[in-house]
């Protein structure tokens, strides 16, 4: 019985702390959407009936004698469903107006820092390849550019040329049926 | 046998259960950590794409295969996978485990456009070059290969939209089936893209004007800020059951393709998140693709639409819109378990979603 009892309280005391954690990181969200932005989620609706079901289930489970490895499979699927829960309420989290705000901001200061370090190291990098007398990565990409813009000529003329066979093709089998209704004719006529 | 060790020790029935299930977990982690050890020391790389193919067409990064068939049926199958983001090779990713085999053994001429893998030459690459100048082409290759009048067209993801354009302004072309799956059409309800890339928030041509291309890195971060838990999931998954030697190779090749993703040209992606996202232009009738007005009610053929419950990329509300604007009679929506990815690779798929496609288009090829 003491036993139980210590099982007992090593799991309310970590149920206790799981959702001290929570409450504290949906303060977080609810700081990060306030100003008229949308609610933060709640991810207690997520947490308690699976939460309560395994605290339960894993109580049985180790208060029965002798143990089995069903154990790891309680503990496996109290993970998945951990997971599970955690991932809807982060998907509820991005989904929200806030979120794409912080993104959008995100990416656009990111782009702006990113666009004249890019400019200053392809400029760098091409002055470089030049002095050196090697192609720069522009160069090989614009031969490229060619290239794939030859392909696409040589393709329209293949185009052309295969309607150009099929029209001729179209002409000579009506010239053939001319031809062989011309010489049906004749022979008709030859037998009256 | 562990049961009799168990009796002569003296235990009862129960606990020589139990005792032969802690020996069974205890050579399931012994195999587990042979088999970390040999994904940590030894990593082969898999062997993906098992199905025999041949190469029909090439034009500049896109090929066209054709696999090996029995050909039961007459009409041949272009399968239109997305474009960008990822490869392939998920189609036919193992031996059992492959679409592209399923198909193929079901008896369809099968034929897979890939997209190909495009650098910084490719950033010009337009929906127009796709739908009016690629797709036109390939289709072409695939009636001239088989020597069929009429084919079926499947469309996976974007290439579910992209085989919709160019039919709607293709009539001259002769599509006998549509299949779409898991290929957003209504963006009003694309889910977590549909709000990020919303034009509040997401300035599109300074992203393209910046990048130049969208690198392959960045396609990863959007892909896993999608889905932040899934590898952990992942991780937790290999870990469970990594005694098992099939999961391991399956998750090798998994594993490999999930890595794998692919750079986006920058005009494609500034039209996609534009016109489709942002301005979501196909299901209004306000696309235009080299002038004409892609209308989806232009679309006669049979159309089949297949819809992922937990797809979060393409959303089934998404998806189903397709179905409203067709202009067949014979069109059919399901929504099948499973998520973007699940629906059309690995075990699920052969359950649900392949024998439903298969079955429909047998039915009219």
């Amino acid at each position: 019985m003491a036993d139980d009892a210590s099982t007992q309280a090593l799991f309310d005391l970590w149920k206790k702390q799981m959702e001290e954690g929570t409450r504290a990181w949906t303060r977080l969200v609810g700081q990060l959407g306030q100003g008229g932005q949308a609610q933060a989620p709640d991810p207690f609706a997520f947490w308690r009936p699976f939460m309560d079901a395994q605290m339960t289930g894993w109580s049985q489970l180790l208060t029965q004698a002798p143990p089995t490895p069903d154990a790891l499979k309680q503990w496996k699927q109290f993970l998945d469903q951990w997971i599970a829960a955690w991932g809807k309420v982060l998907e509820q989290a991005m989904g929200t107006e806030t979120f794409a705000q912080a993104l959008g901001k995100y990416l656009d200061q990111w782009l702006s820092a990113q666009g004249p370090a890019k400019k200053i190291a392809e400029e760098s990098t091409e002055a470089t390849l030049q002095a050196l007398g090697v192609p720069s990565r522009r160069q090989v990409v614009g031969i490229a550019r060619q290239m794939v813009d030859l392909e696409e000529r040589v393709e329209g003329v293949e185009d052309r040329l295969a309607a150009l066979l099929a029209r001729m093709d179209d002409l000579f089998k009506a010239l053939e049926d001319h031809e062989a209704a011309a010489a049906r004719r004749a022979r008709e006529r030859t037998a009256q | 046998m562990a049961d009799r060790f168990a009796m002569a020790r003296g235990e009862t029935p129960g606990e020589a259960q139990v005792t032969g299930q802690w020996q069974e977990e205890v050579e399931r982690n012994a195999r587990r950590m042979k088999n970390f050890a040999e994904l940590l020391l030894h990593p082969k790389e898999p062997v993906v794409g098992p199905t025999p193919r041949q190469v029909v067409y090439r034009k500049n990064k896109s090929i066209l295969y054709r696999y090996e068939s029995d050909r039961k049926y007459r009409t041949p199958v272009l399968f239109v996978p997305n474009l960008g983001i990822s490869r392939p090779y998920i189609f036919d990713l193992l031996p059992k485990g492959s679409f592209v085999e399923y198909m193929t053994g079901k008896g369809f001429d099968f034929y897979l456009l890939d997209w190909g893998v495009f650098g910084p030459e490719d950033n010009t690459l337009t929906l127009e070059d796709t739908v009016a100048r690629i797709l036109p082409r390939m289709v072409r290759k695939v009636l001239e290969s088989s020597g069929a009048p009429e084919l079926s067209v499947i469309g996976y993801c974007m290439g579910g939209p992209l085989a919709a354009c160019f039919i709607a302004t293709h009539p001259e072309v002769r599509v006998k089936n549509f299949v779409n799956m898991a290929g957003p059409f209504d963006f009003a309800s694309a889910g977590l893209f549909g709000q990020w890339l919303d034009r509040k928030y997401f300035d599109v041509d300074k992203f393209v004007d910046t990048l130049g291309e969208i690198p392959a890195d960045l396609v990863r971060v959007g892909f896993k800020l999608l889905k932040p838990t899934m590898d952990l999931t992942t991780g937790l998954n290999l870990w469970w059951n990594l005694w098992s030697d099939d999961y391991v190779e399956g998750f090798r090749a998994l594993n490999k393709w999930a890595n794998d993703y692919v750079a986006f040209p920058g005009e494609f992606f500034r039209q996609w998140a534009k016109e489709f996202y942002q301005e979501n232009r196909m299901i209004r009738g306000e696309l235009r693709i080299d002038g004409s007005a892609v209308r989806l009610a232009e679309i006669r053929c049979p159309v089949f639409v297949v819809g992922a419950k937990e797809d979060y990329i393409a959303p089934p509300a998404c998806v189903r819109a397709l179905i409203d604007a067709v202009g067949s009679t014979d069109k059919e929506y399901v929504e099948l378990p499973g998520g973007h990815i699940s629906l059309i690779a690995g075990r699920g798929a052969a359950i649900h979603c392949w024998p439903k496609v298969s079955g429909w288009l047998g039915a009219r090829s």
